[in-house]
């Protein structure tokens, strides 16, 4: 055993007498040539290469599933249906015909405008509603309440779409709960409605999904929080900060670099809310403003067939996506210093 | 440790093993068919394998076909059904229009009128109907599907009016008159109860006002209902009484004229007095949100007090049936009646497609022919003869269905026994071959008497229309659209909080605009050259 750790500290000896050797090296006049940046990555992969093992499943799944089906996307510029090669001698190419399909429905402007504004009432409503919550639970004094809070809080994000969906009717749909209550209060004899109004489907949709996240959503910013050192808090409450203005001045400096960085990440994915949701609260009431660009996508190219013109959509959605995102990064590169790259 | 290592590593072994056989045994599954045919059924129906129709037929044709099935949600998942290895043919495919042609011009699908020397059956349909044949042709002039053809004369009328006679009679014992002065007596609740429209509504107002039925808790009866936009039992009849032929697509032919009924004044009248009925709770909101299954299910209870659906005994419980009588359509204040025709179908393409990977296209054809024969026709749609769905002895030399099930109902029996698809029954068949079942012949009684004799005039449902790849792709995009904005126009104005204005709905014209005069040229253009192929031949 002695002989063994004598063996280690002897291997760390002469790493660091190298290092040594090398920094020592470094600027001398009478040194050799010094590495160019190629040879010195080089000699830095020997030795420690071996780390790279570690990122080596996260590349493999980021490859496959996300960089690998990419190639999908041609089918936008083609004739296509599944079975057809996607680069093949039999490939139809179609040039820019699938978007002027799309751009030519006559509400694709509706939809668009349904999309965003579902899409920035729900980011509006959801991004700063987990932070507040976390703020707040990290500043309760019981560690029990806070807990028991928390996961009172979490639980909702386990319950599947379509049960909440489901669980929805049964409350705001015809004949549901809160129908039944406004009839026997003498309100309008079908009750409320809220299912067909097409007025009522964002704040339903958007409420109803922020009920279900925020809590889970709030977790990344406990975690966040729980790092703060408390020799900050001590300073603040030795200098006579209140509880409410602690939050201010030392939990939310401290948590603000995670909320800029998911802003970023949030503003990348604004116009893609998902269709599962939406398909399932859809009614022909509410069609004025549930249908958006995804559900279109699904009922236009996966259930009508029109592979190309639903992938040209998507694609569509995609770039916008990406827009927001540079935009969101490049604002917060200048007013926040902060940025993702 | 050692004993550890090498017991994991036998367990492994030993399960990697079991794993390879099974995966070999399941490739090698069985004795090698001639044919491989993919059907799509539930797994309530029974393995075709067992049917003895298809015993029968493949005694009689010599040729031996294995069915393998999905489930509707299976199939509906796998986005390129042709690509499936190891099949023949695809039963029950369902494609559209598009997607027949799209396969069909890949040559992925045969087309089938390359085959007709092998298939003297399709050949001898489809010179003796022109509008089949028609019907059946892809924008190339190919024909890629084996079709559906069961001409009963029932789809075109997908709608009949029920009313609780129990509650009008309470009415009725209670001294309540109908407004217009009719002296409605007992003895005139029997099928054909003759209402106005205005009538009818009154009806409706006492079935809110009162409480009609004491078991049933507070205000749950239903005045009226039916499933707004489904295919049958919806509010169509409803709006026609107003004088358009109105269907659930808003688009029929009157006198050769493909016409949307949007645009009709007479439309909008009906919207307008049908938010009143919403609002005065005539019409729940309801009856635009549910489906169809919700329906049957709120129906089983005995709350409605009148409801639209193709008939009644599905809607209701047993012991509720002879409480509701057939309403005929309801009277404007004219006098007049009127009842508009559905686009449903009685030919179906896509109930068969074969493969371009099965080998003996003609031996699969020729054996696919046999189901047109009146006799294969009624077993495919009805049960087999051995499985007791007809009676052995025929009647005239026509077969004769068995109503008698035992414990089961005709429906359940059906759903089990029989495969449906591909089959040709028509009116021929009907009068020379097969006995029409007791409750499809009654419900053509029905309409004969009750509904068909006040369609609107000249109204005729839009046939199976053969469009250009263009027009395909073109009606694709508009239709889809425009069905939209007329869907959410329509529930909005009937359920929503204020009036429906004649602005909007002028606007809902003037927006729409385009698509409407897109989706009629498209449609007046195909039905023109429909006549001029089918009269020309």
């Amino acid at each position: 055993m002695k002989e063994m750790t004598a063996e280690l500290e002897a291997g760390e000896v002469e790493e660091d007498l190298v290092e040594q050797a090398y920094e020592a090296l470094d600027g001398k006049p009478n040194a050799p040539k010094p590495q160019t940046k190629w040879e010195k990555w080089k000699e830095n992969f020997k030795r420690k290469g071996w780390i790279l093992v570690f990122i080596l499943p996260a590349l493999i799944y980021v490859i496959i599933f996300c960089y690998a089906p990419m190639y999908g996307i041609l089918v936008a510029f083609q004739d296509y249906m599944p079975g057809d090669q996607v680069l093949g001698s039999n490939t139809v190419w179609v040039g820019w015909q699938n978007f002027k399909t799309f751009f030519s429905n006559p509400n694709f402007w509706d939809y668009f405008v349904n999309t965003f504004l579902l899409c920035i009432f729900g980011f509006i409503v959801g991004f700063p509603l987990p932070i507040i919550v976390a703020l707040l639970l990290n500043s309760l004094r019981s560690k029990k309440v806070k807990k028991g809070l928390q996961i009172l809080y979490y639980a909702p994000h386990f319950i599947s779409l379509v049960v909440l969906v489901g669980m929805l009717k049964l409350i705001f749909g015809s004949d549901g709960l809160l129908d039944q209550i406004s009839i026997k209060l003498g309100g309008d004899v079908n009750g409320l409605k809220l299912f067909l109004s097409p007025e009522a489907f964002r704040p339903l949709f958007i409420f109803s999904g922020n009920w279900q996240d925020f809590g889970w959503s709030a977790i990344i910013y406990l975690a966040a929080l729980s790092g703060v050192d408390p020799a900050l808090h001590e300073a603040a409450k030795v200098d006579g900060a209140s509880r409410f203005r602690r939050i201010f001045s030392v939990d939310l400096p401290a948590i603000l670099p995670t909320i800029v960085m998911l802003m970023i990440l949030s503003v990348g994915n604004l116009m893609s809310c998902g269709y599962e949701k939406v398909l399932l609260m859809q009614t022909s009431g509410n069609l004025e403003t549930s249908e958006i660009l995804s559900t279109y996508v699904y009922k236009f190219g996966l259930i009508g067939g029109q592979y190309g013109v639903g992938t040209a959509a998507g694609l569509f959605n995609s770039v916008i996506n990406v827009a927001l995102l540079v935009i969101a990064n490049f604002t917060s590169k200048k007013l926040a210093k902060q940025s993702m790259w | 440790m050692k004993k550890v290592i090498i017991g994991i590593s036998a367990a492994v072994i030993w399960l990697v093993c079991v794993i390879a056989f099974a995966v070999a045994a399941g490739k090698s599954g069985g004795a090698q068919h001639q044919f491989t045919v993919l059907t799509v059924k539930e797994d309530a129906v029974k393995d075709y394998n067992t049917m003895p129709v298809f015993k029968q037929l493949a005694e009689e044709t010599g040729i031996e076909v294995y069915w393998t099935y999905n489930t509707s949600t299976q199939y509906g998942n796998n986005t390129d059904p042709v690509g499936i290895k190891g099949i023949d043919a695809i039963y029950h495919s369902g494609f559209s229009n598009l997607k027949l042609y799209d396969y069909g011009r890949r040559g992925r699908i045969v087309a089938i009128d390359n085959y007709l020397s092998v298939m003297p059956n399709f050949k001898k349909i489809l010179n003796e109907r022109p509008d089949i044949k028609e019907a059946l042709k892809s924008p190339d002039g190919h024909i890629y599907s084996l079709p559906r053809v069961e001409e009963m004369g029932l789809k075109t009328y997908p709608n009949m009016l029920y009313i609780n006679k129990k509650w009008v009679k309470k009415l009725l014992d209670s001294g309540w008159k109908l407004p217009s002065g009719v002296n409605l007596t007992e003895a005139d609740l029997v099928d054909g109860l003759d209402l106005y429209r205005s009538d009818f509504k009154a009806i409706l107002q006492e079935f809110y006002d009162r409480d009609m039925d004491e078991t049933i808790p507070d205000k749950n009866e239903i005045p009226l209902t039916f499933v707004s936009g489904n295919w049958q039992g919806n509010e169509s009849d409803l709006i026609a009484s107003f004088g358009v032929p109105e269907n659930r697509e808003h688009k029929t032919i009157v006198n050769g004229e493909i016409t949307f009924t949007v645009e009709d004044e007479k439309w909008f009248k009906a919207v307008e007095e049908l938010y009143d009925w919403n609002q005065k709770g005539l019409i729940r909101s309801t009856s635009f949100a549910q489906t169809d299954s919700e329906f049957l299910a709120r129906g089983q209870d005995g709350r409605y007090g009148a409801f639209y659906w193709w008939e009644k005994d599905t809607v209701l419980a047993k012991e509720n049936r002879d409480d509701y009588i057939i309403v005929l359509p309801l009277k404007d204040e004219d006098g007049n009646r009127f009842v508009g025709v559905s686009n449903e179908l009685e030919v179906e393409k896509g109930a068969c497609v074969i493969l371009e990977a099965c080998e003996d296209k003609e031996g699969l054809l020729s054996y696919f022919d046999k189901f047109f024969e009146p006799e294969y026709s009624a077993q495919l749609n009805y049960g087999s003869i051995k499985s007791g769905a007809f009676l052995s002895e025929k009647v005239d030399g026509k077969l004769i269905p068995n109503d008698d099930h035992g414990i089961q109902s005709a429906d359940d029996f059906r759903m089990k026994n029989a495969p449906y698809g591909v089959v040709y029954l028509t009116k021929e068949v009907w009068e020379n071959n097969v006995q029409m079942e007791s409750r499809a012949n009654l419900r053509l009684e029905n309409l004969e008497k009750y509904v068909k004799p006040y369609t609107f005039e000249g109204a005729t449902p839009i046939p199976n229309l053969n469009y250009t790849q263009d027009e395909l792709i073109t009606l694709n995009t508009y239709e889809s659209s425009l069905s939209n904005n007329i869907a959410s126009w329509f529930t909005g104005s009937i359920t929503g909080k204020t009036p429906p204005s004649r602005d909007s709905w002028l606007n809902l014209l003037s927006t729409n605009r385009n698509s409407i005069d897109t989706v009629k040229k498209i449609n007046q253009e195909a039905y023109d050259r429909y006549i001029a192929a089918t009269q020309g031949n």
